[in-house]
């Protein structure tokens, strides 16, 4: 399947839901759900049809450039991952959305998100890369503030952050063409490779920029705590899960299919190293935002720092440039997004039930209620941490080995320390929602409708069969690889065979299948369990009425107290202090404009003079 | 091949036939402008692929340049006559139910007028004649400016007129000088003659000519008339002023400067002044509550960014101010005319009355939309490829003086970007003022969604296939730069 | 001497237009405004005839007493005043209406009071 039809269906599908929408809910929702699935049929079809003949030109002409699609194992890799949790997330919205006005905008801005997402890693050259990116942005803006209210600032921030990566982005790219003549991908690899290093740093700053802004590293990442959180759920899976990682798939591209590998390793020296300054950034930006998502007490905010955290694990994994770095990179990449959309998912699950409850500090005892939910919050979380068995430990375990055998273990001790921020922060979080005790009002919360639960489980799903046969993301991420020129891993379906960071799940399978049954048989030799209900609760001996429940309050406020004053976002305040001040110009500035026409005169004067003048002093003529 | 000169003459005597015309029925009157704008828009389109080939010279009375006063229908000139056709016609067709009150048949002469201004000024070889179209084009937009009568409009009118006089002041004094030192007026020949005469005194009637033309092409700090006069006036009006007539002036400044004096060297100062005035538009526009002040700084700024683009000195720089002048001009109108019933609708020109106003008036919102993305700069509406060609003009100069100056100048661009967004937001997002009076008269008819949706239409297809204009942008880049060239179309040999 | 003579025609026109600017600048009155423009408009007029007179020339008429161009004054800026004056005289009387409508509005000519529109 060409990459021309995959993007016609994604855009069509976009522009047909907006336009069912007018006609009928049913189509609408039926059209949505239809177009989502297609591209993931379609993309999966199109697995192997790689190779330089793939590219495409899809319009001849633009301002005297191509504009061309290809299709390659990098490409096809990042498509297939948006695809699936796009359309997941559009599944889960059959029911999460159900009622809500405008869902016709809402679902095309999905599938038109979706579209340039899939522009964008089709794209062949980096005009069309811009263009696809572009689009991606201001629908992604426009869905951030479907939800009003607080959305709305949300909104705005995320636009301008990403207007100022987007200008950055220009510029980069288009100092590109006037270096080399040309935008095509495929050419500007062996172009570059004989410019000097300055220039290369200059490319990567910009294009870093509008990636960074994208990928919320550190210290570009204050739009997304409150994207994250203020949009509606099914679409914050999408955002944290995929459109963040556009980003990732942007350094990809730029540091590896195009500076290259050598090129990158050699810039700059010592201390000042790019991959080592990079690491760096990722190892900040996994360690503070891991621990203020363990302030929070908005679920989705909590997810949304971990996104933010989560990103730094993959930039540590891929900035060294081995062959096992970047692998881990990758994969945590789709790792991440399999479990962040799991996990907002739940948070819109439980917020669907309870009436938009998503404060940790309301909730509480669910996991009777909605079972499905727990579950799936059980395996996001185990995933998120990375426990044997999901997906998530296969890659930190790349990530981690890379830092040791590359000499770095200040680096790898801070992506522990990011682990354990994260566990004690997803314990909070799955407990908040589903353990202890029930409060009374939601009694009567029902279970998840069959529509959230489909995907939920998919995700699950995946978690575990990732986990436990990494070999099968692992192979397509060594066709990348190979195209990038790394030296090829000793991949097995279990893992890996020899080498850094050999791995076999299937023992660690063997091992956990073995513990689960000592402690299944300890259990079953001891005393019979009583089953409770959950509201029968004791405290110090004596039976406490339901209405005395002690829920769970500012969980960690220990911890919270001595930890917070050191992790105020104080980048977020500068911004803020900033955007203050530049507003305070702009008054002053308008009033140049006095409303008396003397002066209006006077300045026609004056500039006449000044013409004159400087023609006097300076002879600019 | 019809004579160029028929783009002046035919609707300069519709307009003064409507008169008459209004004798026989009074629904005639609004229609003429419209005719005499289609006429004007097949007319330049037809002339288009001559013009390409070589510049039309049409000589009066038959006299060869330098005696005659002659047109210059160059690639440059038909392009922009075409624009100001077309923009013309759709706010003609719009005009037809929006003018409702007031001297009715005097607004539609004055309508052409001030078209027939733009198109002479664009087409004109002639400096003097170039200053008689202009001041038809400027006497008209005061008048137009204060047609209302309403306090604000007559006061933005007689600040305009006030400044706008100045201006052309300044500029008859600039050709007075010019005819002192060469004793011609033809521009062509003045070009010709121009490195013969030492330059303090060539350039003060440069600079004479700049801060004349400069008042109307609203280039900080001579536009303190701009924000005043485009938010007072009929949205029609409006419509009109920020999208072709500040463009007149800003062709007027670049004609003068590349092919009359071929002065390069001041190109840098004039690149600074752009964009300082795109940072000052901006600045302003940022805080406004007024929707249509907010649209005039906002044409401040582009103004700013064409000034700038032109000040490049390359083919693919002015062929981006040149793509920048057709796409402001479409999205611009396109704003300002759909704000004109947004304004009916409720009955305030406050940004925040306007919230909510997606629902009531879905298509007008969504082409408002699209105008602002365009004027962005997002893709895939066609602000984004002149703003492309520009950003590559620049990087291809490979000077790090304007390289500074454009990352300057994108700042303006995520201000603008800014308050665009907040409007759009409060059109979708935000409720409606629960004390909106529910006016009745808000009813969009037909003849005004019929333009604004056309250009919509015309933003994302020029947006999408850049291909359309842009294989005229290169000659009229040309047509621009390439004195020698125009010299001897015009002279002979 | 020589030079005040020989340059006493632009000194005038110069004079003219800087005093219609001055009016301009420093009067708040919006009808004395208009008197400067106007003011500026005559100095720029004369301006212009000024560029084209030779000294001692003669109308460019050729008649029996002039059968020769030498010796007569360029008729080309002439011309343009004539034009100039029409454009003047245009802007004046659209300038003085709106002077009559502000002054129903505002119920003063005082610029400084006419401020609705600023910012």
């Amino acid at each position: 399947m060409s990459p021309q039809a995959i993007l016609i269906t994604a855009f069509a599908g976009a522009g047909l839901v907006f336009l069912a929408g007018k006609v009928h809910s049913h189509l609408r929702d039926f059209l949505a759900v239809l177009s989502s699935l297609a591209l993931v049929g379609l993309i999966a079809w199109s697995h192997g049809q790689y190779g330089p003949d793939n590219e495409i030109v899809y319009v001849p002409d633009f301002l005297g450039m191509e504009l061309a699609l290809r299709l390659n194992p990098l490409a096809w890799f990042f498509a297939i991952y948006i695809a699936i949790i796009n359309a997941a997330s559009v599944v889960f919205s059959l029911s999460y959305m159900k009622g809500k006005e405008k869902l016709g905008f809402y679902y095309s801005m999905m599938l038109l998100v979706n579209a340039g997402m899939l522009g964008i890693v089709l794209s062949g050259d980096f005009l069309s890369f811009y263009i696809f990116w572009e689009i991606m942005s201001w629908s992604t803006y426009l869905l951030i503030s479907y939800r009003r209210g607080p959305a709305l600032h949300a909104g705005m921030k995320y636009i301008i952050m990403s207007l100022v990566g987007s200008c950055a982005m220009l510029v980069g790219i288009l100092s590109l063409y006037a270096q080399f003549g040309t935008l095509q991908i495929a050419e500007l690899g062996e172009a570059i490779a004989g410019s000097s290093s300055g220039y290369v740093l200059f490319i990567l700053m910009a294009m870093g920029i509008a990636f960074g802004v994208k990928f919320a590293i550190l210290p570009l990442h204050t739009w997304m705590p409150d994207a994250h959180s203020e949009a509606v759920s099914p679409f914050s899976a999408v955002l944290s899960g995929v459109l963040v990682r556009m980003g990732m798939y942007g350094f990809l591209l730029v540091m590896y299919s195009i500076v290259g590998l050598k090129t990158i390793l050699n810039l700059g020296a010592g201390f000042f190293n790019f991959h080592y300054i990079l690491s760096w950034l990722g190892a900040i930006t996994i360690v503070i935002p891991t621990f203020i998502a363990l302030l929070q007490n908005d679920a989705k905010k909590l997810l949304a720092w971990h996104g933010i955290g989560q990103g730094g694990y993959m930039i540590l994994g891929m900035a060294f440039g081995t062959s096992l770095g970047v692998a881990g990179g990758i994969f945590h990449t789709i790792n991440h997004g399999s479990y962040i959309a799991l996990l907002f998912l739940v948070v819109g699950a439980v917020e669907y039930r309870t009436g938009g409850v998503r404060d940790l500090n309301r909730l509480g005892g669910l996991i009777q209620r909605m079972p499905v939910a727990f579950f799936g919050c059980l395996v996001g979380i185990m995933g998120l941490i990375g426990m044997p068995l999901t997906n998530g430990f296969v890659s930190k375990w790349f990530i981690y080995k890379t830092l040791i055998t590359e000499g770095h273990p200040f680096l790898a001790f801070m992506a522990f320390v990011g682990t354990w921020g994260t566990i004690l922060s997803v314990y909070k979080l799955l407990h908040n929602m589903f353990l202890g005790q029930l409060p009374e009002k939601y009694k009567e919360v029902r279970k998840a409708p069959i529509s959230m639960q489909i995907p939920i489980l998919f995700f699950c799903f995946v978690i575990f069969l990732f986990g436990v046969l990494p070999g099968i993301p692992l192979r397509a991420i060594q066709g990348i690889q190979d195209t990038m020129g790394f030296a090829p891993l000793q991949l097995t379906m279990w893992g890996l065979a020899s080498g850094a960071g050999a791995l076999n799940m299937l023992n660690i399978c063997f091992a956990i299948v073995i513990a689960f049954a000592v402690v299944l048989l300890l259990m079953r030799l001891g005393a019979k369990p009583r089953r409770v209900p959950q509201e029968d609760s004791y405290a110090a001996g004596s039976s406490v009425p339901a209405g005395k429940y002690h829920h769970s309050v500012e969980f960690y406020n220990p911890l919270y107290q001595m930890i917070s004053p050191y992790l105020k976002d104080r980048v977020d305040q500068f911004y803020y202090w900033a955007a203050d001040k530049a507003q305070g110009v702009f008054e002053l500035t308008r009033r140049i404009y006095t409303g008396y026409a003397g002066t209006y005169v006077l300045y026609i004067i004056s500039f006449l003079a000044l013409l004159i003048f400087l023609q006097l002093a300076w002879e600019i003529w | 091949m019809v004579s160029p000169i028929l783009l002046i003459a035919v609707p300069l005597g519709l307009a003064f036939a409507i008169p008459v015309l209004g004798l026989a029925s009074k629904r005639v009157p609004r229609y003429v402008p419209v005719i005499a704008m289609l006429f004007n828009l097949v007319v330049s389109v037809s002339l288009l692929p001559h013009a390409l080939k070589a510049p039309i010279v049409v000589r009066t009375a038959g006299w060869a340049p330098p005696y005659s006063i002659h047109l210059v229908a160059g690639p440059l000139g038909v392009l922009l006559s075409s624009l100001i056709a077309l923009i013309g016609l759709l706010v003609a067709v719009y005009g037809i139910d929006y003018i409702r009150e007031g001297a009715k048949v005097k607004y539609q002469i004055l309508y052409i007028l001030m078209l027939v201004g733009a198109t002479g000024v664009v087409l004109t070889g002639d400096i003097f004649n170039l200053f008689v179209f202009f001041e038809v084009l400027c006497i008209s937009s005061y008048a137009l400016v204060a047609y209302r009568g309403d306090s604000t409009g007559v006061e933005a009118g007689a600040k305009y007129l006030i400044q706008g006089a100045i201006g052309s002041g300044l500029v008859l004094i600039g050709i007075g000088l010019v005819y002192g030192t060469f004793g011609t007026l033809t521009m062509a020949d003045i070009a010709a003659n121009v490195s013969s005469v030492g330059s303090f005194r060539l350039f003060v009637s440069l600079a004479f000519l700049i801060t004349g033309f400069g008042v109307e092409a609203a280039i900080f700090p001579l536009n303190g008339w701009l924000p005043d006069a485009h938010s007072s006036a009929p949205s029609s009006i409006s419509a009109i002023l920020s999208g072709i007539a500040i463009k007149a002036g800003l062709y007027a400044i670049a004609r003068v400067v590349y092919t009359v004096y071929g002065a390069s060297s001041i190109l840098p100062f004039l690149a600074v002044l752009g964009i300082v005035t795109l940072l000052i538009g901006e600045m302003c526009a940022f805080g406004q509550e007024d929707i249509k002040r907010l649209l005039a700084f906002s044409s401040i700024g582009q103004m700013g960014l064409i000034l700038f683009a032109l000040a490049l000195a390359s083919a693919t720089g002015i062929s981006g101010a040149v793509f920048l002048i057709v796409s402001h001009g479409l999205a611009k109108a396109l704003l300002f005319l759909a704000s004109g019933y947004m304004i009916y609708r409720t009955g305030s020109r406050d940004i925040s009355s306007l919230n909510g106003i997606g629902k009531r008036m879905p298509i007008m919102s969504l082409c408002f939309t699209v105008g602002a993305f365009s004027l962005i700069g997002l893709p895939p509406f066609v602000g984004f490829a002149s703003k492309f060609t520009i950003v590559r003009a620049v990087l291809g100069t490979g000077s790090t003086f304007f390289i500074t100056l454009l990352a300057i100048g994108l700042i303006g661009t995520v201000i603008e970007g800014a308050y665009f967004l907040r409007i759009v937001q409060g059109f979708y997002f935000k409720p409606a003022p629960e004390d909106s009076p529910e006016q009745t008269e808000g009813k969009v008819p037909f003849s005004a969604l019929v333009p604004v949706g056309l250009l919509a239409v015309l933003i994302l297809t020029i947006g999408l296939f850049p291909g359309i204009v842009g294989r005229v942008l290169g000659p009229a880049a040309d047509d621009l730069l390439d004195r020698t060239a125009y010299v001897q179309h015009v002279m002979g040999d | 001497m020589s030079f005040l003579s020989s340059y006493i025609h632009y000194i005038g026109c110069f004079s003219l237009i800087l005093i219609g600017l001055y009016v301009v600048l420093v009067k708040p009155n919006l009808i004395k405004v208009i008197i400067g423009i106007n003011l500026m408009g005559t100095g720029v007029n004369l301006f212009l005839v000024t560029v084209g007179y030779i000294h001692a020339g003669t109308a460019p008429i050729f008649s029996e007493a002039a059968q020769q161009p030498e010796g007569m004054v360029d008729p080309v800026p002439q011309a343009l005043v004539l034009t100039a004056i029409v454009i003047g005289v245009a802007v004046l009387a659209l300038a003085l209406s709106l002077a009559i409508r502000v002054y129903d509005h505002y119920g003063t000519l005082d610029l400084r009071k006419i401020k609705a529109l600023r910012w």
